[in-house]
């Protein structure tokens, strides 16, 4: 009960800051996906007086990233105008040029407008349509859900951090008296702190251990059979072998860091 | 015989402003026993954690053992300490130890096997009578056994010097004269420096023993 008491104090806490940090490289992850598909899926429309290449539109905005001409016969097809072949070849050259914009990013709404005021500048550019109500509510659905997991995060890894505070109070209080004891007997800094720092190494791999089944878990028994087609499209990005020594990594240095505030503390009576 | 420690012009203090002994000089040699004596807040503990470098010289010097206790490096002190023997007062054991890992605590410091361990920890334990106890945890002995524990983890790597502070304060006369023999036996039969603190001399040693005493100013006298 004792042993069980003493490492699941240290345990819980890590396990809390390290699913956060996973969460957190999970969730940018596979949000990522997501990301690109909004990117994907938006495009600026833009009429213009005469042809226009990329190069003329990177002139004005870098963010610029690709131009696709809509062909005028198609435009044609789509207003669905019964004239004769003659009257539609004529109207159809008094027709402007019109332009899908591909942009370079996943833009914030001034960064949009930004873009867009840029483009008003060319002479040549006639109107600029940038469907933002559409992008606006898609965009701060995603930057919401987005802020409040990381909100989230940060007030669980706040917590976390106190309870391993409190954790190092309680070293202190159980190993002080020996690391006083063994330096009057000339033991060294490393041997004084031996006992601790195994301890706190053993909890530090269980609980990135720990960690990482629950995402394996998440991964291969939720997930997979979700519906969570943003997610489903990249399931093996949601947990990869690496984050598991990502999170060793991180655990073993926050303990490491714990353990060495509490030896330096340690002064002889 | 060669001097064990030398003090030349000690001052010791907590702080800047009060000095706790003032410009003391004397020397202890190989083999002596040496009583510290003086009243409650005279400086006599102060003066022995000077000895084991728990306590920075202030002013003068201090050679223990052949090592300049003035800025002593962190690894040399280490070193001085694994051949010291200290016994307190309050015993200071690890009470999540064993007695025999407490015993041997400076065995295993300087690295010595399992085997030279568990031997000495059984020939340490008889000679302060307290056989059968090896797997005892200090919280279930008296305070007279703690004590013999104490005196016994103070022995176990034959030390060139022990350093007691008060090692009877807290003891009934039988478990003090236990201690006593035990000290003296060290100091006849391994020729170890004995330098204790106390603010009682048994009878028996008054006469006997080097006798220093610190008066209300700080200073160190030698009676005889």
């Amino acid at each position: 009960m004792k042993f069980i008491k003493t490492h699941v104090s240290l345990i819980f806490p890590l396990v809390a800051i390290l699913l956060g940090l996973e969460f957190f490289i999970v969730f940018d992850r596979t949000t990522d996906t997501y990301q690109k598909s909004l990117q994907n899926g938006y495009s600026m429309m833009v009429v213009a007086k005469d042809e226009m290449s990329i190069d003329d539109f990177q002139v004005w905005d870098r963010h610029i990233e690709q131009v696709i001409e809509v062909q005028k016969n198609k435009i044609l097809e789509r207003l669905e105008m019964n004239e004769n072949p003659e009257n539609k070849k004529s109207f159809e050259a008094s027709l402007p040029n019109f332009y899908s914009l591909k942009l370079d990013g996943y833009l914030t709404l001034d960064e949009l407008n930004k873009v867009k005021v840029n483009l008003e500048k060319s002479d040549n550019i006639l109107k600029i349509e940038s469907f933002q109500s559409t992008y606006q509510s898609k965009y701060e659905l995603f930057a919401f859900i987005k802020f409040s997991f990381h909100t989230f995060i940060v007030f669980m890894s706040i917590i976390g951090f106190f309870l391993i505070v409190k954790q190092m109070e309680v070293w202190n209080f159980l190993h002080a008296q020996r690391m006083k004891v063994m330096e009057i007997f000339g033991a060294s800094l490393f041997l004084r702190s031996k006992v601790l720092m195994t301890m706190a190494f053993v909890d530090a791999v269980i609980a990135a251990l720990t960690t990482s089944i629950v995402f394996y878990a998440i991964q291969n028994f939720w997930i997979k059979n979700s519906q969570m087609e943003i997610v489903k499209e990249k399931i093996n990005s949601v947990f990869m072998m690496t984050d598991i020594l990502i999170l060793l990594f991180a655990s073993i240095i926050l303990v490491m860091i714990a353990v060495y505030i509490v030896i330096i503390n340690v002064k002889e009576e | 015989m060669s001097d064990v420690i030398t003090a030349n012009n000690l001052t010791l203090s907590y702080d800047k402003e009060e000095q706790i002994i003032k410009n003391a000089t004397f020397s202890i040699k190989k083999g002596d026993f040496v009583f510290i004596t003086g009243a409650s807040g005279s400086g006599k503990s102060t003066l022995l954690k000077s000895f084991y470098g728990s306590l920075p010289v202030n002013q003068g010097s201090l050679i223990v053992g052949g090592l300049d206790m003035v800025d002593i490096k962190k690894d040399k002190l280490q070193e001085l300490r694994t051949h010291l023997g200290i016994v307190f007062q309050d015993y200071r054991l690890i009470n999540e130890w064993t007695v025999e890992r407490n015993v041997v605590l400076p065995l295993w410091i300087a690295g010595y096997s399992d085997e030279v361990q568990s031997t000495q920890a059984e020939r340490l334990l008889h000679h302060v009578k307290l056989s059968g106890k090896e797997k005892k945890y200090p919280l279930e002995l008296s305070g007279g056994e703690q004590q013999r524990v104490g005196v016994a983890r103070a022995l176990a790597k034959n030390p060139f010097l022990i350093l007691a502070d008060e090692p009877t304060g807290n003891l009934d006369d039988y478990s003090s004269n236990v201690i006593w023999d035990l000290m003296e036996n060290a100091c006849h039969q391994l020729d170890t420096t004995v330098v204790v603190v106390t603010h009682r001399i048994p009878a028996v040693f008054n006469i006997r023993y080097r006798h220093f005493t610190i008066d209300e100013n700080g200073s160190v006298y030698e009676i005889h």
